[in-house]
């Protein structure tokens, strides 16, 4: 990708994380006052699981570039640059799989 | 990776100390960074007392006097004495600055002056630009318009256009916004740095420039623009008043735009 391209990414990543964000506040403040069956039935809706795996995706990516940014800052050598890369793109893969699964885990029950 | 470590010889030593011999009690002291690469010494700060009953109002009006005066082998650059070569920007009292527009009354205690940060250092106080000439040798600070070198005819400029300009055509080049800019110490080899984009931009909106679209394409680089993270230190240490910061996000907004 593009430097002009991954600038973009990072910007827009951060504009739609933002009433994200706030919605999570204000869900977590709310879910805090209900049951636990309650808790589980407003996360396997549709809207809950399409609204977790949105989080999630921008959340990773918004995570990504800006980590690859400080690499770029402060580490110089390509062959550690790499390494660190592909450490950090195999935990965001591991928080991904993570995320799918307790989704599936709260939809059926 | 970034070097955390200082390299041999690079700790800073007490240096000597040269006390004013007609002191009156108006006296000030200027504690200067001295090294020099003829021994295998460390940098030391020599410490001078100057009479400010006999000495001009700015810090480089002591430096001068400590170099006239006091000891001969301070090494400093300096030229024009007025704000508009550039050539006596170093670090005092903690900020980049020039010495000839910096007055001596602004600094409280002790003037402590050292070479401008995180560049290698020639002599005392004068520092090696030679990778900043360079950058702004690469993004060609000059006109390019091949109408007018073909017709050699007058190539007039709109006083809105014109107007662009201001606040970017002023720049010295003194290097004060870019050796104070963190991205650029950790990045200098490859990060153009605020003193050189902010010349690039003052060639991007000159509406005279037809090479607008190869110059942003030149700057389309994760490091060559990109490193800038809006620290916004150049801005505060600008001695003329510019603002680096916002050419160069003016230069992501038109590279964005392309």
């Amino acid at each position: 990708m593009s430097a002009k391209n991954t600038w973009k990414l990072h910007r827009w990543s951060t504009i739609l994380l933002l009433p994200l964000i706030v919605y999570l506040f204000i869900k977590i403040i709310h879910l805090s006052t209900l049951p636990y069956h309650l808790i589980l039935s407003e996360l396997s809706n549709l809207w809950g699981v399409g609204y977790i795996l949105i989080f999630t995706v921008l959340g990773l990516v918004h995570m990504n570039t800006g980590v690859h940014e400080i690499l770029d800052d402060y580490v110089h050598s390509d062959v550690v640059k790499r390494i660190l890369n592909v450490i950090i793109s195999i935990f965001f893969l591991l928080i991904l799989i993570f995320v799918c699964l307790s989704l599936l885990l709260i939809f059926m029950g | 990776m970034v070097q955390f470590n200082l390299p041999d010889n690079s700790k800073l030593t007490d240096g000597d100390y040269y006390k004013s011999e007609k002191s009156n009690g108006n006296t000030k002291k200027f504690k200067i960074y001295r090294w020099s690469p003829d021994d295998e010494k460390n940098p030391r700060m020599d410490t001078y007392e100057v009479d400010l009953d006999d000495c001009g109002p700015m810090v480089l009006d002591a430096v001068m006097k400590i170099k006239s005066e006091i000891d001969t082998s301070l090494t400093f650059r300096r030229s024009c004495r007025e704000g508009i070569c550039g050539s006596c920007a170093m670090n005092i009292d903690g900020t980049n600055t020039l010495a000839c527009t910096k007055a001596i009354s602004d600094v409280k205690g002790d003037i402590k002056i050292y070479p401008l940060p995180h560049m290698p250092v020639i002599k005392d106080l004068v520092t090696n630009l030679k990778t900043l000439y360079k950058q702004l040798k690469s993004i060609k600070p000059w006109l390019m318009n091949k109408k007018q070198n073909a017709n050699d005819t007058e190539n007039i400029q709109s006083r809105n256009d014109r107007e662009k300009l201001d606040g970017l055509y002023e720049c010295i080049l003194c290097a004060c916004c870019s050796t104070s800019c963190p991205s650029y110490w950790w990045n200098s080899d490859k990060y153009l740095g605020p003193a050189v984009l902010l010349q690039s931009y003052r060639w991007l909106q000159d509406s005279r420039d037809e090479e607008r679209k190869e110059r942003l394409k030149e700057l389309d680089d994760t490091f060559k623009v990109y490193r800038c993270h809006t620290i916004m230190n150049c801005t505060q240490a600008c001695p003329k008043g510019l603002n680096p910061a916002k050419a160069i996000a003016g230069i992501k907004q038109m590279i964005a735009q392309q």
